[in-house]
């Protein structure tokens, strides 16, 4: 796999909708009422129902994996949650190659919300077959 | 003042490790995680995806006493660090512990942070993988 600072990975577009966040909920055993009760959310001062913080980072995971295939592993990835998403609208994934160093290559991504802003943004290292 | 009280009190956990939690990764969590996340690549009918770890234990731990403090969690971050691939049946132990726990205030009001880190084991006693978070109560 050639390589360069400043190459842009695939985007991955994710439609999370409330059933997928029960889905996630449950999948994980993290049954905070902000992620699935409305009344519940609102009472927090949230706008409604978001997304799992950990969710928007398993659809980073899922950004980088999916490029990656077999060529690679995904050795370490950070997020920070910077804002609030909420179900029924496009949460667009994106990563871009920061440095190459051999087989290890940095990459940052991010989660955009449908407004363009980055809502988790983060970094990825992985190792790549030589 | 409550507050302190609070801060001071989880203060006093940082660095103490919590009771290690052990469990199988069983292959109907695999698949029923990959598909809340929606990610469909069969390799994750055998191997674990990169966040699957935080579905088998608690990913945070000593926090109900910090819901004194404001009125609502907010996760901030994750560190996600893979040693070795996870794979179906592996018998994994989690221990977790507080690394950290600071206030900020700033101009929307308190924020207290609490930074916990999580070790998974195998079963072979090789660490497989390691979890940083960051909670924040508001």
């Amino acid at each position: 796999m050639t390589l360069k600072a400043g190459d842009e990975i695939p985007e991955l577009v994710k439609h999370p909708t409330t059933r997928q966040l029960v889905q996630y909920a449950g999948a994980q055993g993290d049954f905070y009422e902000i992620h699935y009760d409305q009344d519940f959310a609102r009472s927090v001062a949230l706008p409604g129902v978001i997304l799992h913080g950990l969710l928007k980072a398993a659809f980073l995971g899922q950004l980088v994996t999916e490029w990656l295939g077999e060529r690679g592993t995904l050795k370490a990835f950070e997020v920070s949650y910077r804002g609030i998403d909420q179900p029924g609208r496009p949460y667009r994934c994106r990563g871009r190659v920061t440095k190459v160093d051999g087989d290890q290559v940095e990459l940052e991504v991010w989660g955009e919300d449908s407004a363009g802003n980055r809502t988790t943004v983060g970094t990825a290292t992985v190792d790549v077959k030589g | 003042m409550a507050t302190t009280t609070v801060v001071d009190r989880l203060r006093a956990r940082i660095g103490v490790a919590a009771p290690p939690v052990s469990a199988t990764v069983e292959a109907g969590h695999l698949k029923r995680f990959a598909e809340a996340i929606g990610d469909s690549n069969p390799r994750w009918l055998s191997e674990a995806p990169p966040t699957f770890l935080v579905a088998i234990a608690p990913t945070s731990i000593h926090l109900a006493e910090a819901e004194e403090y404001g009125k609502g969690w907010l996760n901030g971050g994750n560190r996600f660090e893979s040693i070795e691939p996870v794979k179906v049946g592996d018998r994994i132990t989690a221990t977790g512990k507080v690394v950290d726990v600071y206030e900020k205030t700033g101009s929307s009001g308190s924020l207290l942070f609490i930074i916990f880190e999580t070790e998974y084991v195998n079963q072979h006693g090789r660490p497989v993988a390691r979890l940083r978070g960051t909670a924040i109560r508001r």
